[in-house]
């Protein structure tokens, strides 16, 4: 999390030696050389992402919180992560792996009102952004790098528009800086772990 | 992979070799944005046997990676040099109030620390940083905010489709994370217009790409020189 502070934060201000330094010691929080051995290993990672979000998002707008141009917005939502669930499973067998089961979730309060389902949607897609971008460096194929990319790209705009709806502050709300930042896995799990049975 | 293609439709360009490349990657899709001039130093150095990366004495002469991804820098600083200046004059202009100001002034900011990054990055490469353009645009684009918002989510639509469209064709897995990471933030502003619109925000599941040719093509009318 200190990472992302610091990204949203003070980025402008730090002067250049110091922002350097922070830099440096910044990068080797992403070296994880042995977080996926494949294609596959992070196919099967980024699954079990869109299976939470998909299942996620069924039962959140099945629970009938939200009404009119909202309650559209967060169902195209859900129809995309059903969308990259299914890609995702095909790709991972195109290439001759296993998907992964759909994982046992438990979402506890978050579809107690409009605003805890919107919330907790506003985390697991920033989540998502920063999952991808952490992973994509393990990516071999092109192919499937692309297509990582373009799914990477829509959890942004996913990200965006439910900041919006929460009328969440532009910056550090909406957006999160001029970049994204990558999360790496071990991050991602742990923030995801709550959700997971 | 013959069955991925179909998939996606991407073209195999790039591969990471090994863990060092990934490294690279994972290094600066986190920081390029954040330290201006030396966000991507360290590419320049990774055919170097310097020990530190951003050691000032470090060779800067030869350019250590393929003119082409120095040429996809400038197509993207283009792109963004057109963006800063359109929403420069947009926010300047006064047709913008409340919350659509709020949302759009940070985009500003967004668009102009990426021309600020983007131009570094390729000196520090050294390249060549393309000028900026001079651009104009159809009369009414600052008049009126509809017109401006309309221009506004055609060029994120654009930028998005834009970025998406290099991923396969970018060489050093730095400047991929580095483009990455803008590209991101260009899909949150696309989505942002298009609700401050009226449109929709998630026109697909998956991002889209166009080529450089397409792109430049839609760019064109807007730029006079």
């Amino acid at each position: 999390m200190e990472r992302r502070v610091f990204l949203k934060g003070s980025a402008a201000v730090i002067p250049a030696s110091l922002g350097l330094q922070m830099l440096m010691s910044r990068g080797t929080a992403f070296a994880q050389g042995a977080d996926f051995k494949d294609d596959v290993e992070v196919l099967n990672y980024a699954l079990t992402l869109e299976y939470l979000e998909s299942e996620f998002y069924r039962q959140g707008n099945g629970a009938k919180l939200l009404s009119g141009v909202e309650a559209g917005y967060l169902k195209q939502v859900g129809a995309d992560e059903d969308a990259h669930v299914a890609a995702i499973s095909q790709t991972i067998k195109d290439i001759g792996g296993t998907p992964v089961a759909a994982p046992k979730v438990d979402f506890g309060e978050a579809f107690a009102n409009r605003e805890s389902f919107l919330k907790t949607a506003h985390i697991f897609e920033n989540l998502g952004v920063g999952a991808y971008l952490g992973a994509a460096s393990f990516i071999k194929t092109p192919a499937i790098l692309q297509a990582a990319a373009g799914i990477f790209g829509v959890e942004a705009r996913h990200a965006a528009l439910v900041g919006d709806l929460l009328g969440l502050a532009p910056e550090g709300g909406v957006y999160q800086g001029a970049t994204e930042t990558p999360e790496t896995k071990a991050n991602v799990l742990k923030a995801a772990a709550p959700f997971l049975k | 992979m013959e069955k991925e293609r179909q998939l996606f439709d991407g073209e195999p360009v790039i591969e990471f070799q090994n863990t060092k490349d990934r490294r690279q990657f994972l290094k600066y899709a986190g920081m390029v944005g954040v330290g201006g001039t030396l966000a991507l130093t360290g590419v320049a150095c990774t055919n170097d046997k310097a020990k530190n990366p951003v050691s000032p004495d470090r060779k800067s002469d030869e350019p250590s990676v393929p003119q082409g991804d120095i040429d996809i820098l400038n197509y993207a600083l283009t792109l963004e040099f057109l963006e800063a200046d359109f929403y420069k004059q947009g926010v300047d202009s006064g047709i913008l109030k409340g919350r659509e100001l709020d949302l759009i002034k940070p985009i500003a900011d967004h668009e102009a620390a990426h021309v600020a990054t983007l131009s570094s990055t390729i000196t520090d490469l050294g390249g060549e940083p393309v000028a900026k353009p001079n651009f104009k645009y159809p009369d009414p684009t600052f008049k009126n905010k509809d017109d401006f918002l309309k221009t506004a989510s055609t060029f994120e639509e654009l930028g998005v489709k834009a970025y998406h469209g290099q991923v396969t064709l970018i060489k050093t897995p730095a400047i991929l994370g580095a483009a990455a990471s803008i590209a991101g933030v260009e899909s949150r502003h696309a989505a942002v217009l298009a609700k401050l619109l009226g449109s929709n925000p998630f026109p697909a599941p998956v991002e889209g790409t166009l080529s450089m040719d397409e792109v430049l093509k839609a760019a064109t009318p807007f730029i006079q020189s």
